[in-house]
């Protein structure tokens, strides 16, 4: 295990200072991520105009919605699908198949290396613009739970990513394929609207997805309440549900790689 | 010999693009639905019972046709040419393009000439006729400064492939671009009424992203009169603008040799 953590720790580290190096990269969300959000402050001041609340969230909660929901983009961020189809088919996988380590875990590793640079250059900025040029209260109403449930969040995110990029194995150019799921993701997951407005009978079947895990249910976490499909849970019964959908996706994928490492060949492999 | 240039690229980017027909297909799908989205949020919005104030759904949603229909022709044409300078700057190849006995500006838009982005029509009529079917035929007057005014917003588009794709001869390999230009022009899929007077102004005259699809939507809708036509002036300054500054920074770059 102290093996595993600092093989784990010396990917990671890697990964940051590769990424540190682009940190131009990054800092462009400080730039896109308050223009985009000025956008929705525009949009929801027009809709809130003559209504209290919609589908159960006030303005400012809406606000605070888009903010949480910036800010857990930015933590969970991931490109795993796209690394993986990259190696797949450019061969280079191979190299990854010979190491006495399994590419998932590489890949975490490397996540979790990518994403420390981000909570400096991307995370801690937005969230200081958002709280003094947007004022939007961005207090978590629970930090405990909102600290695990964007945990679980980051991990879920990985999984999922990584389960689209594994069908590489199986499709000889998977980015078609790839674009789809992750824009469908994002939509199921309540990036560009809270699922709440949806048509009831869609939120029941969103409710049973894995994609609410990613962004709505750690959002509405970190705001103090979960409510979707007219199904109410406190933020333990929240969590505690998205611990479970983070262990049967992680036995997925991992049912899912060892299928596709079966599949694989490659020169002297 | 123009014509023979252009037949070529965009013959053998098809038949690029036909050597995976699924990735084809499925790409085209997916630039169909990812237009949907932002009209999605708004039927969501009016199903729920609220709305942009002064502008009934199926008026909000012309705009977002308009900006589909618009990015469906300044895409596949001129935008490739983003893409096209951040690989091959990056990868060191954009001399390629200097060695060819053609303008520069001219065979990076052409080699970056994309069929799956006509997706974007297909979404952006399919919109546009739904748009149009829950109000008045527009008339003939409305139509035609509507048509002026389309062109205008191609421009616009066409002039900021040109600022993007200047920038990354300097902010070399970064795909962030992409997201700069959809948070900046996001601003223009929306009622510019929705925005306050300070914004408005800056949307119109210093950053006129509104020309894309809210002044054309507008003429359409028979909002503004033939004084609307004053945006095909800043658009094409803009597009003037984009030229100088694309051929500015391509003098500051240097390929491996320095």
């Amino acid at each position: 295990m102290r093996r595993l953590t600092a093989v784990i720790q010396a990917i990671g580290f890697a990964t940051y200072k590769e990424w540190a190096a682009f940190r131009s990269h990054m800092a462009a969300s400080l730039l896109v991520g308050p223009v985009m959000f000025l956008v929705q402050v525009f949009i929801w001041k027009a809709i809130y105009e003559g209504h209290d609340t919609l589908n159960g969230l006030t303005y400012q909660q809406m606000l605070t919605y888009y903010g949480v929901a910036s800010l857990i983009h930015y933590i969970s961020f991931d490109f795993a699908d796209w690394n993986l189809q990259m190696l797949v088919r450019s061969g280079k996988f191979v190299t990854f198949a010979l190491r006495p380590l399994p590419h998932w875990l590489f890949a975490l590793a490397q996540k979790i290396g990518h994403r420390s640079l981000a909570i400096w250059v991307e995370v801690l900025p937005v969230l200081l613009l958002f709280i003094f040029v947007f004022d939007v209260n961005m207090q978590p109403a629970a930090p405990g739970w909102a600290l695990l449930s964007i945990v679980f969040s980051f991990l879920m995110n990985f999984m999922v990513n990584y389960c689209v990029g594994l069908t590489a194995f199986w499709l000889i150019r998977a980015e078609g394929i790839r674009r789809v799921f992750l824009l469908l993701k994002d939509i199921c997951a309540g990036v560009f609207i809270p699922l709440s407005f949806f048509p009831e009978v869609l939120q029941k079947i969103l409710f049973f997805l894995p994609f609410q895990f990613i962004t709505y249910l750690p959002t509405r976490v970190y705001g103090g309440e979960y409510e979707l499909a007219g199904i109410h849970l406190t933020l333990a019964q929240a969590v505690g549900l998205q611990a479970v959908a983070v262990v049967v996706t992680a036995l997925t994928m991992t049912l899912l790689y060892n299928a596709a490492m079966r599949r694989f060949t490659g020169v002297g492999v | 010999m123009r014509e023979g240039l252009f037949g070529a690229v965009i013959r053998t980017k098809f038949a690029e693009q036909m050597a995976y027909r699924s990735h084809f297909i499925i790409s085209v799908i997916m630039l169909v639905i990812g237009d949907l989205v932002v009209p999605l949020v708004t039927l969501l919005v009016y199903k729920s019972g609220a709305s942009f104030p002064g502008w009934t759904m199926h008026e909000a949603l012309l705009i977002q046709a308009v900006f589909a229909l618009s990015k469906g022709v300044a895409f596949p044409i001129f935008f490739g040419m983003v893409g096209t300078t951040l690989g091959h700057v990056r990868e060191g190849t954009f001399d390629l393009l200097l060695l060819r006995p053609r303008p520069v500006m001219l065979m990076a838009m052409i080699t970056g000439f994309d069929p799956d982005d006509f997706g974007r029509l297909f979404s952006g009529t399919v919109l546009f006729v739904y748009a149009l079917s829950g109000m008045a035929m527009p008339g003939g007057e409305s139509w035609l400064q509507f048509g002026l005014l389309f062109l205008a917003s191609v421009t616009m588009l066409c002039a900021v492939s040109l600022f993007l794709s200047g920038m990354l001869f300097r902010w070399v390999g970064s795909s962030r671009v992409f997201d700069i230009f959809d948070a900046f022009t996001s601003f223009g899929m929306y009622p510019g009424t929705i925005f306050s007077k300070s914004m408005q102004n800056v949307l119109t005259y210093v950053l006129p992203v509104g020309l894309i699809a809210f002044v054309p939507a507008e003429a359409l809708l028979g909002r503004s009169g033939w004084e609307g036509l004053w945006a095909l002036l800043p658009a094409a300054g803009f597009l003037l603008l984009g030229m100088v500054y694309w051929n500015r920074m391509l003098r500051g770059y240097t390929s491996a040799g320095g």
